[in-house]
């Protein structure tokens, strides 16, 4: 890879949770697909991580959490688990949104 | 009971700014330990933190935490990890637990000044559990490691690193008092938890997480990754500071502190995290090289959050990206010459195969790096070890407090970065440390390299027993080679075929 190309790989507007190992990692992959529909979510497994990305805006909801999970789950409960996460991020109690402002 | 959910009283019970009767508003909150830099209490009330929690939530939360760390580490306390990991694994444990545990009390004190002095209520709220994270943090990468110290002592370095006078420990104090210990609330905010938090740590916690995955070592990666979701949180504290910043006419001053601690985190992650991941990790089990992991987490995510936020590159992106390609192997270089003055066991990380990937990794490795690597080898085999060993000082740089060097053998870029500020003559490794020091002389200007205090007679006798003393490092300690030469076996009779750059 040359230098120029990895200085440009800011370009990107990729956003989403990067989770632990968790047993709650299937569900939210597939809490991702249902609550983002018409985007292909993205999930790149580093066994230690997961990263879990789509363009510009990705929102978990808790409702389908709790049924993707099969238990109640509190929004905050994901904490846990977030190691980290790409773009910016909104929590509320119902449900947490990464974005980015502007697109690039 | 029926609670509230947090979102009916959040923003009632967060607004505690007032207005202070007996002693004035700049007595309360001087200027010095907000760093407000003149931006207007009311100004700062617009600071809405965007990762939110509560004190019911967060004892919850952390609870959870602790107990999946701890019952990891429980589980597989007699796996025998100890016993039959790859020494340079261990090495790297060991590296981790002393250039860190004790930097977390360091940052608890940084995140109580945000909870005293943090001019918007958010932040002081945010920085309160935050500081209650980096207590957690020390204390799990104490009792951690604990359990090796009467096998191995160099693992109560964990705890003694930061009181000694050992080079990697001074160069680790000297950036962690400029990024936060010797800051104001506010420039805590943006360069411990945003350029910091948001940025690099997520390169030792989760990149190496996956390392350790690979490796079997699920205690270590269980817990630096349970860490890392404190982190995650609490590093939020630095966006919403940053947008004050920028909404009031300051970006220049904002977008000079995030300069500076990129530029002084990078240094101190290359020389823990760069031969960890590409020299340190048995072959086998390494996930994506180094520049991997830096364009998967510093370049893809975090510049694209700063670009985000509204600001800009920091001035020395394409120098700091050139680097990718070669200051960390020449920080491997260093870390296997001056391996006695080390609390942890240098790995040579050199096969045949480890340096067909360096050199697909990184093209050009063999006819630079390699060419130093071919002489150590070489002097090894011929059973001189005594060649391999330190018998001259580094010229290190008065920033980064890290040996002065770059690329060897074709390629050759090494030189000194000099600079003459009222009569003393100060030594940089690139344009940008020195850049860092001209931005604040008065700041830098009296620290004393470890190499500066040797040749000022400090350190004695002057030779390298005394500077081992000097160093707190004892018999038992001082680092050696982690697989005692025997890597070097696969060279004997078999002159390494080059893979071709």
């Amino acid at each position: 890879m040359t230098t120029q190309n990895t200085a440009d790989g800011y370009r990107n507007n990729r956003v989403g949770p990067v989770l632990r190992l968790s047993e709650i990692t299937e569900g939210v992959i597939e809490a991702a697909r249902e609550d983002n529909p018409g985007k292909t979510i993205r999930v790149d497994d580093k066994i230690a991580y997961v990263r879990i990305d789509t363009e510009g805006e990705l929102v978990l909801r808790r409702a389908t959490l709790e049924r993707t999970l099969g238990r109640p789950f509190k929004m905050s409960e994901l904490e846990v688990n977030l190691g980290s996460f790409a773009g910016r991020i909104e929590t509320t109690d119902d449900h947490v949104r990464f974005y980015y402002e502007k697109m690039l | 009971m029926g609670l509230l959910e947090r979102s009916d009283w959040y923003d009632l019970a967060r607004t505690t700014n007032w207005t202070p009767k007996y002693v004035a508003e700049s007595e309360l909150f001087p200027d010095v330990m907000t760093g407000a830099q003149g931006v207007a209490v009311e100004k700062w009330e617009a600071y809405d933190e965007p990762y939110k929690t509560s004190y019911p939530e967060y004892v919850r939360v952390q609870r959870e935490k602790d107990a999946g760390a701890y019952s990891v580490k429980a589980a597989l306390e007699r796996n025998r990890l100890f016993e039959d990991a790859d020494p340079g694994w261990l090495s790297i444990l060991k590296a981790h637990y002393g250039a860190i545990a004790l930097g977390e009390y360091a940052a608890m004190s940084a995140e109580a000044r945000m909870t005293r002095f943090g001019r918007a209520p958010g932040m002081r709220n945010m920085a309160t559990f935050g500081m209650l994270d980096e207590n957690r943090h020390a204390q799990l990468q104490l009792f951690f490691p604990h359990e090796h110290c009467p096998k191995d002592r160099q693992f109560d370095w964990a705890h003694k690193a930061y009181h000694s006078n050992e080079w990697a420990a001074i160069a680790a104090r000297h950036t962690f008092d400029d990024l936060f210990m010797a800051r104001s609330a506010t420039e805590i905010a943006v360069m411990l938890t945003f350029a910091f938090e948001t940025g690099f740590t997520n390169m030792q916690f989760l990149g190496l997480a996956a390392d350790a995955a690979e490796v079997g070592d699920f205690t270590f990666s269980s817990v630096i990754s349970s860490i890392q979701t404190d982190e995650s949180r609490h590093a939020q504290i630095g966006g919403p500071a940053l947008q004050v910043l920028i909404a009031d006419g300051r970006k220049a001053e904002a977008q000079k502190l995030v300069d500076v601690a990129i530029a002084r985190a990078w240094r101190l992650f290359a020389v823990l995290t760069g031969p960890s991941m590409d020299y340190y990790t048995p072959l086998a089990h390494r996930k994506q090289s180094f520049k991997e992991f830096m364009q998967e987490w510093i370049v893809g995510q975090f510049e694209r959050s700063l670009i985000d936020l509204g600001l800009d590159l920091p001035w020395y992106w394409e120098k700091m990206i050139a680097e990718f390609d070669y200051q960390h192997h020449a920080y491997q270089i260093g870390l296997y010459y001056w391996r006695p003055t080390l609390w942890w066991n240098a790995a040579a990380g050199m096969s045949p195969e480890s340096r067909d990937w360096l050199e697909e990794k990184y093209p050009g490795w063999n006819d630079s790096f390699g060419k130093v690597w071919d002489v150590i080898t070489e002097n090894v085999l011929a059973g001189r070890i005594d060649l391999t060993l330190p018998e001259t000082l580094p010229v290190v740089c008065n920033m980064s407090q890290l040996p002065i060097c770059a690329i060897p053998g074709n390629g050759w870029n090494v030189r000194d970065y000099p600079l003459d500020y009222q009569g003393r003559s100060y030594h940089f490794n690139s344009e940008i440390d020195r850049w860092v020091f001209q931005q604040d002389p008065v700041r830098y200007r009296g620290h004393m390299t470890l190499v500066d205090r040797f040749l000022a007679g400090q350190i004695q006798p002057a030779n390298l027993a005394g500077a081992l003393q000097y160093m707190n490092l004892a018999p038992g300690e001082i680092g050696d080679d982690a697989h005692q030469y025997a890597w070097a076996e696969a060279f004997r009779n078999r002159p390494y075929d080059k893979k071709a750059a």
